[in-house]
Parts: structure tokens; C-alpha cells; sequence
């Protein structure tokens, strides 16, 4: 009902196209296209005589026209969900760095906005994140070439940086940054990068002994989601933290274990440590929320966070 | 036999058309397929009414004129029911398309939206667009943005108090939506964290009453997390390490102020709202970073870092 409400409308500002070309445009096959307008045939006002009925024409060469159909005349509008959704998605296309800011999106937007009767541009902004145009360009262009680019890359974990050579897979935004999941030379295997913290870039146009899984990019469910930002490996370290409730969304911004659910709501969770500088920080963060109840492969983890503390409370009594 | 589609189809054309309201036995008069008048009848046209409104098609119910006593009537306003044709181009039509597969609203998106529009339009030009991201809905969503539409006030549960609000604007920043509008309780602008909103967003049935600003020309980027909130911003002074002065100026943004020193160091003066986000951030520099004033948070920051110092040695 939904299809043939939108169906009708167009039909009938657009008189003789060939059904194969509505049927393109509406996503069906020409059979269910055709189905639809059988019914429609028998659609009119009472006292249902001819010329109250929708007329709808086919004619020897397949061209669709329909009359009579005024009350149809015009789609329905759009739900609130709808026009959220539209505004929502153009809006977030539109603030990836290097779209073209008065192209078609931004004209489309525009008017669907005045369509919709809110304000033009502003009342729904979503922003994915912040990113160089040129960076994002060039990492999406060796991608589809499935060739190599030279990154110098600031490890935020690490707190550190360094050069790498990556073979660019797919670029894609979560949680208000832009990540870049690629192969990585150095580590000789596949790593996720945060685009704002590649320094420098250089494409070298090489072609890559390791382009992307799959033929046609990524498989999974296509959204950018299917690649966890943090990869865990077998043998990094892994820490017990004793998360009080107010530090409970912890287990949820990070691969955690629940071991342990306590009645006033704490839990006992087990976190894989990537690298130490996340972790003291995490500590610092969490102050008295957290606490370091176990460890494997990391024996200082129950010290980390006062050493952490004292390195920074220098400063602080020093000024 | 008479199928359902065409029964709706035929029932929604016959409300479009009258002017004046039909009540139920009038439409089984003039819509064919319907069961004898008695309970049948009445089961059959309330579930047809119910699928029409779950396709977003706007039933108003009036009384018939002249009852005694007053009967209800139905027909659809053909103001509330036509898409105001937006005008969109053959290329602005498949940009759209594109939009709507390369960033997906999560359980929102829907084919039926682009239908409606005109269907899609290939250009040729648009390449299959990758999927980029997929944006998280929050249940207070789709409320607010209707009272946005028809500037209407709302009011809802946050932080422990009944808010009324005049919605103005959703945001959407580091993975969370925020909502800024006007508050009737602090009478002032207000931003708020949709997943902190507690229960449903309900409209109060008034007008907005509050007039929204306008929004600066490049204006419309991320705010940092600490200055979202709904308390008054506060100037804090932070010193920042040579090498880590370019992320600071990157993740601070245009609303702090810089003095550089001599020495590649620089003090940035930021407003914030948000202490705890504020802290996080600044901890994020570990010792390459220092809070210098309020000397009030410079003081609790100390005391925080000194209980974190005295912590509980590890017990595994």
C-alpha cells in the first residue's frame, strides 16, 4: 500500500514512461509493478462507475499513464521519522571534510529542510568527525586502488609515534571520530588508525600485496561497524578492575569480561591492555570508581595508577 | 471478493475526497468489501483505521454535523495528508540516495521515505556509495523532532527535575545525540544528553513560546564535551607541553584562546561547563598538561590525583 501510494503519484506527473522504467526507479520487478497497477484499476469514488475509477493505461510499446486519480495526486508526506532520518543522513554526508559544501547534497538538504518547515540547514546536525579532507581523500582514493600510503602516526595507547607503511582498506566514522582499517607492514597484520592522528602522509601509489578481504570491499554488515576500533591480541595483558556502578559503562565502551555482578551493583570485569598509557589513564580518570584486583602479564597494574598520579603531582607541586 | 489493499486504497480515496466528516456507517456505504453492518464490520474498519495511521496517513475524527447524540466522523485533511512538493533535481534526488546509504540512521531509514521523494534515480554518476557509518537512534528522538516541526514546548525528566523545553535543534557529536533548546524552569539555553532524558518526552500541547537564536555562519561544528551541560561556563587555564600543544589546539577548539611561550608551550583558556569532562580531558595529557585556575578545581584536581596516588595496592 505504502509502495502503490507513492507510485501513483509519480505515475501520474510523469505519464508514459515505459513500465520498465518505473519498476527501475521503485526498486520492483516489472511483474510486481505490474500487480500493483491491477489493483489500482479497481480504485475510485463511489458509485464506482468508469469515469470514477483510476484510469490506468498500458499502452502496445509498455509506456504506463494513469488519469482520473486526483485525490492521489501526491504522495503522502513524510513520517517525522522519515524526514529525520533524510535530514539526518544528508546532514552527516555533508560534514565529512571535502564534500562539496553547495553540491547537490547541500541543495537537496536545503530543500527538504523548507519542505519539512524547519529551519533551513541547522536543525538537525550531525557531525561524524573531525578529519583533513586531503587526508581522508587520499586514504579513500589508495583504498579503491588497493595501493599503499606512508603514515607517521601518533599511538594515543601508546603515547607514542612513529612511521608506517599501510595498505588503506576502508575508511569509515564511529562515536564521533574517523577510524582507518588497514594493513599495517610494521605490524604485519591488519590495525585500526585514528585518521585525526595520522601526522603525516605521503601515497605512494605502489600496489599492495595486501589489498582488502573480499572483492568488493568489506563484508559484514556494511555500516562501518563490523571492525572493532580496538583489536585485541592473544597474548596482550589483561587487568581485573573492581568498577564501582558510576564506572559500570566502562564494560561497555571497552572488550570486557563481567566475572562479577554485586547486589549494590558493582561489577568485577576483565580488560585486555592494549597498552599501558590507556590504562593510566583510565585509572587516573576513574580515580576512586576503579580498582586494580588482578592482573596477567602485567604485574605493576595495581601500581600504575598512583605512579601515573605521582608523575603528574610533580608538576603541580613544583609550580 | 473485494482484497484489502484495494478496500484501503478505496477507503483512503473517499476520505481524501469528502469535505465533510463520513461516520463508519457512511464509508461501509461507499468503500466496497466491508462485512455486513454488526461486529464484523466494526472489528474490520477499526483495523483498517489502524493500518492507515501506522502508515503515517493523518485520520482526523470530527463529529458529524447535526447528531444528537453526537456521532463520529472521518476524513483526511488533503492539507495534513500532500508531501509539499520540495522541488529536488534529478541530481539532488540521487545525492539523497546516496546520503541515505552511506550514513544510516539505525532502525529509522526506510526505502518508503526516497518512494515518496520519486523514487531513485540513477545518474550514472553515483557509484555505489560505501556505508561510511551508521547513526544510533535514541528513543527521544523522533518526539523531539516532532515538536521541532510544529513548535511545540515538551517536557520531560532529567537530572531528577520535570524540564519544560522548547526544543530548538539536535545535534548529533561524538556518537551522542544532544538536544539544545529553551528551558522554562532555568529560563535560559540549555543543552541535554538524549540517553540522560529519563522516561518519555511528552508535549504539554503548548506553542514555543521562546524565540531560537540564530546560529553563527560556522558555528554548526562539534562542542567539546565539557561544555555541554546545563550549568554556567567557566574560564579555566590550562598549560600545555610544547609537543603536546598542536592536540591540544585541535581537540580544544574556537572557543579557547591561546597564549604561546616562548619555549613552545602555550596556556589556552577554555570555557567549561562540565567539570568531569573537563578533568578527563586534561588527564588525557598525562604530566604534559596542567590546570593553573580555578585555583578551586587546581585544588580538587591535586586532591584527586593525591587519593588516586594513595590507592589501595593491588591485591592479585
Amino acid at each position: 500500500m505504502r509502495r502503490v501510494l507513492a507510485v501513483i503519484p509519480w505515475i501520474v506527473a510523469n505519464p508514459g514512461q515505459p513500465v520498465r522504467t518505473v519498476a527501475a526507479r521503485f526498486g520492483l520487478t516489472e511483474r510486481e509493478l505490474l500487480d500493483d497497477l491491477n489493483v489500482v484499476y479497481l480504485v475510485g469514488l463511489p458509485p464506482y462507475s468508469p469515469d470514477a475509477l483510476i484510469d490506468v493505461d498500458i499502452d502496445d510499446e509498455g509506456r504506463v499513464t494513469i488519469r482520473l486519480a486526483d485525490f492521489f495526486s501526491r504522495p503522502l508526506r513524510l513520517t517525522p521519522a522519515q524526514g529525520l532520518a533524510l535530514l539526518a543522513s544528508s546532514d552527516g554526508l555533508l560534514s565529512v571534510p571535502g564534500t562539496e559544501p553547495d553540491g547537490a547534497l547541500a541543495r537537496a538538504l536545503h530543500k527538504l529542510g523548507a519542505s519539512l518547515g524547519v529551519g533551513p540547514d541547522d536543525t538537525v546536525d550531525v557531525h561524524l568527525g573531525d578529519a583533513e579532507a586531503r587526508v581522508l581523500e587520499q586514504l579513500r582514493r589508495a583504498a579503491s586502488e588497493g595501493t599503499e600510503v606512508e603514515i607517521t602516526y601518533y599511538s594515543y595507547g601508546r603515547d607514542e609515534r612513529g612511521a608506517r607503511t599501510v595498505t588503506p582498506w576502508r575508511v569509515f566514522a564511529e562515536a564521533g571520530a574517523w577510524y582507518l582499517h588497514a594493513w599495517c607492514s610494521r605490524a604485519g597484520g591488519e590495525r585500526v588508525f585514528r585518521v585525526d592522528r595520522i601526522e603525516h602522509l605521503e601515497a605512494r601509489g605502489t600496489p599492495s600485496a595486501h589489498p582488502a578481504p573480499g572483492a568488493d570491499g568489506e563484508g559484514g554488515d556494511g555500516t562501518g561497524t563490523g571492525v572493532s576500533v580496538f583489536q585485541p591480541r592473544h597474548d596482550d595483558p589483561r587487568v581485573r578492575l573492581r568498577l564501582s556502578p558510576d564506572a559500570s559503562w566502562v564494560v561497555d565502551a571497552y572488550p570486557a569480561e563481567v566475572l562479577e555482578r554485586g547486589d549494590d551493583g558493582h561489577l568485577v570485569a576483565e580488560l585486555v591492555v592494549t597498552a599501558v598509557p590507556w590504562l593510566e589513564r583510565l585509572l587516573l580518570r576513574l580515580g576512586p570508581e576503579a580498582e586494580v584486583v588482578g592482573q596477567e602479564g602485567l604485574p605493576e597494574a595495581g601500581e600504575l595508577a598512583a605512579r601515573a598520579a605521582n608523575r603528574i603531582l610533580q608538576r603541580y607541586r613544583l609550580g | 471478493m473485494v482484497n484489502k489493499l484495494e478496500r484501503l486504497l478505496n477507503l483512503t480515496a473517499v476520505l481524501l475526497a469528502t469535505r465533510r466528516p463520513l461516520s463508519a456507517e457512511d464509508l461501509r456505504d461507499r468503500v466496497e468489501g466491508y462485512p455486513p453492518p454488526g461486529p464484523a464490520f466494526h472489528r474490520a474498519f477499526e483495523r483498517d483505521k489502524d493500518d492507515l495511521r501506522v502508515m503515517g496517513i493523518p485520520i482526523r475524527v470530527e463529529r458529524v454535523p447535526a447528531t444528537d447524540p453526537p456521532v463520529d466522523g472521518y476524513r483526511i485533511d488533503p492539507a495534513d495528508y500532500y508531501l509539499p512538493d520540495p522541488g529536488l533535481e534529478a541530481d539532488e534526488l540521487a545525492a539523497l540516495h546516496l546520503a541515505s546509504m552511506a550514513v544510516r540512521v539505525d532502525g529509522l531509514a526506510d526505502q518508503e521515505a526516497l518512494w515518496k521523494l520519486g523514487g531513485v534515480v540513477d545518474t550514472g554518476a553515483a557509484v555505489a556509495e560505501q556505508a561510511v557509518t551508521s547513526i544510533p537512534i535514541d528513543p527521544a528522538l523522533v518526539p523531539l523532532f516532532q515538536a521541532i516541526v510544529d513548535h511545540r514546548q515538551v517536557t520531560f525528566g532529567y537530572r531528577g527535575e520535570d524540564r519544560t523545553v522548547d526544543p530548538w535543534r539536535l545535534q548529533f557529536q561524538r556518537g551522542r545525540w544532544y538536544l539544545t533548546g529553551y528551558d522554562h524552569l532555568r529560563a535560559d539555553e540549555r543543552n541535554y544528553r538524549l540517553d540522560r532524558i529519563d522516561g518519555p518526552v511528552t508535549p504539554t500541547g503548548k506553542p514555543a513560546t521562546s524565540r531560537r537564536p540564530e546560529i553563527p555562519a560556522g558555528g554548526g561544528g562539534p562542542q567539546p564535551a565539557w561544555e555541554l551541560g546545563d550549568d554556567e561556563p567557566v574560564p579555566a587555564r590550562i598549560l600545555v607541553d610544547a609537543e603536546a600543544v598542536a592536540g591540544a589546539r585541535r581537540q580544544l577548539g574556537p572557543t579557547a584562546s591561546e597564549e604561546p611561550r616562548p619555549d613552545g608551550s602555550a596556556v589556552f583558556t577554555v570555557p567549561v561547563v562540565n567539570v568531569e569532562a573537563f578533568r578527563t580531558f586534561l588527564l588525557g595529557f598525562l604530566h604534559r598538561a596542567e590546570l593553573l585556575e580555578p585555583a578551586a578545581w587546581r585544588h580538587d584536581l591535586v586532591a584527586w590525583l593525591e587519593s588516586v596516588a594513595a590507592g589501595a595496592p593491588a591485591r592479585g
